[in-house]
């Protein structure tokens, strides 16, 4: 079996190894997926909830995924975690910077907008006070860039072709908003029983699915289109290791079977079981939003110096 | 500095070169000899393909570091500042060539573990942790260290081939220039426009 070594000693694609599971520190470099995962999915919880719902049980949730998950695990994966705060220097040029400023931002302007509502009364502001919405609105504006700035990270790397594509930030934002969707059904089901605004959540997510699955298909079709080194990814993708993670359960059970759930839900079905239907589906498309990420960073295929 | 692929044979010396200037641990090679086969047989040529930093004079990896780590120097050298990378890895990911190397810790070549098992290890370990550190990421730094002092770059002195040759590109009548010139020099991955300080001349 050609080892990762001889390999990087070989004029053929390299596979990156340096981001998600499986690189130098094995577990520890996986720490990163987790931290886009969780920031996608927290920030996509909050604008969900404030936007959609108004539930701001969830949008702390949400939040707190942000400034603690996120934030963590970012800490875990750098190799000097104590020089963090070096990482917001260079906002000009470097988008790990942006995102990061962001998330700052993010943590910052949510939970003022939110602490009226939990304990901080006093505060010269309320959530439907102008001063509020304003705060909100700064909030969804860091929300939305925490959202798509991991897409433009992997974009930026003009070597790894199956990275390089404005379609990432695009699928990174739509896959977010549908994890805050999921998080936000789940919180709900397990504060209050049942499923707030059901109707709401599952038009939007029956929308996200279907925007889900054409992006993928365009993302796939584009590696197909392209140079030698995207048709390498693309075999990494459905023919190696990872496709049991991209075909089984990015697509079949993160994109197929939610969309199946979704479309017995427009059927006339009980309350009960349309809140358990929509609880699995959740589930899973966070298992497809998680699988998703992890896929595409497998899949970054270095073309060839030579 | 300018590679000559008709002389290099792939040896190996500046790897093992650059192994002994900067003791590098096991699986970092911050020069290393590619492998490329091309043809169907019976028509096929093996080439060596000698790669490092090259220093680019648009340097993705520069752009790309949220911390500043990454700085180019006035002499186009471009150096990682151990005391300021975070060990994000952005810049492994975002080159082009493959020569950057994270580092998460010092190991051992023998028994693969942090502790040296012998005096030339431990000095190993030693000029290692005091040049580079651990946690951060590492690149060739074309021996800046021996450049300041006139001296060429180990790789460059050790090739028993003279395939490589180090100069100033800037000037049109240095040795580099001049090659370049008339051998039709060309650079790895022109179309990634980081326009890198190495040129290869090409084998035929």
């Amino acid at each position: 079996m050609t080892t990762n070594y001889s390999r990087e000693m070989m004029c053929a694609p390299r596979q990156q190894l340096e981001w998600g599971f499986g690189g130098r520190r094995k577990v520890r470099d996986g720490a990163l997926l987790i931290a886009l995962f969780l920031g996608g999915i927290g920030a996509g919880q909050f604008v969900v909830s404030t936007w959609l719902l108004d539930y701001k049980l969830s949008a702390v949730i949400g939040l707190l995924f942000v400034a603690v998950g996120k934030s963590v695990a970012h800490l875990i994966y750098l190799g000097r975690p104590a020089r963090f705060l070096r990482l917001f220097l260079r906002p000009k040029t470097s988008w790990i910077s942006r995102g990061l400023i962001a998330m700052i931002v993010l943590v910052v302007f949510g939970a003022a907008y939110l602490a009226p509502d939990f304990g901080f009364g006093w505060l010269p502001w309320s959530a439907d006070s102008d001063l509020g919405s304003a705060i909100l609105a700064v909030a969804m504006v860091a929300a939305f860039v925490v959202m798509v700035y991991d897409g433009f990270v992997l974009a930026s790397c003009k070597s790894i072709s199956s990275w390089h594509t404005m379609l990432l930030p695009v699928m990174f934002f739509t896959y977010a908003i549908a994890g805050g969707v999921a998080m936000t059904a789940l919180t709900s089901m397990l504060d209050t029983g049942f499923v707030l605004d059901i109707d709401n959540l599952v038009s939007l997510d029956t929308m996200l699915l279907g925007a889900m699955m054409a992006l993928v298909v365009f993302y796939v079709l584009n590696l197909a289109t392209s140079d030698v080194t995207a048709k390498e990814s693309l075999r990494t993708l459905v023919m190696r290791r990872t496709a049991i993670i991209f075909v089984g359960l990015a697509i079949l059970a993160g994109l197929l079977v939610p969309i199946a759930l979704a479309i017995f839900h427009q059927l006339d079905i009980e309350e009960a079981l349309a809140n358990v239907l929509l609880g699995a589906s959740a589930l899973l498309e966070l298992c497809g939003d998680l699988s998703v990420r992890h896929s595409i960073l497998k899949a970054g295929l270095h073309a060839p110096v030579f | 500095m300018v590679i000559d692929l008709k002389r290099c044979t792939g040896c190996f010396a500046c790897v093992m070169a650059c192994k002994v200037e900067h003791q590098t641990p096991p699986r970092v090679f911050w020069a290393k000899v590619l492998r490329s086969e091309r043809g169907k047989y019976p028509v096929v040529t093996r080439q060596p393909i000698p790669v490092l930093c090259m220093h680019c004079k648009e340097p993705e990896c520069e752009k790309v570091c949220p911390t500043g780590a990454t700085k180019k120097r006035e002499d186009g050298i471009v150096i990682v500042d151990n005391k300021i990378c975070v060990g994000c890895r952005y810049c492994v990911v975002a080159c082009p060539y493959g020569a950057r190397y994270f580092v998460p810790k010092w190991t051992d070549y023998f028994t693969g573990k942090d502790q040296p098992s012998s005096k030339y290890a431990e000095y190993a370990r030693k000029k290692w942790l005091a040049e580079n550190d651990k946690g951060v990421v590492t690149k060739c730094t074309f021996c800046v260290e021996r450049v300041e002092k006139g001296r060429k770059p180990a790789c460059v002195d050790a090739c028993p081939a003279e395939a490589r040759t180090f100069g100033d590109l800037d000037d049109p009548n240095s040795e580099v220039s001049q090659l370049i010139k008339r051998r039709k020099g060309f650079r790895l991955q022109e179309e990634q426009g980081t326009e890198p300080a190495v040129y290869y001349l090409p084998s035929r």
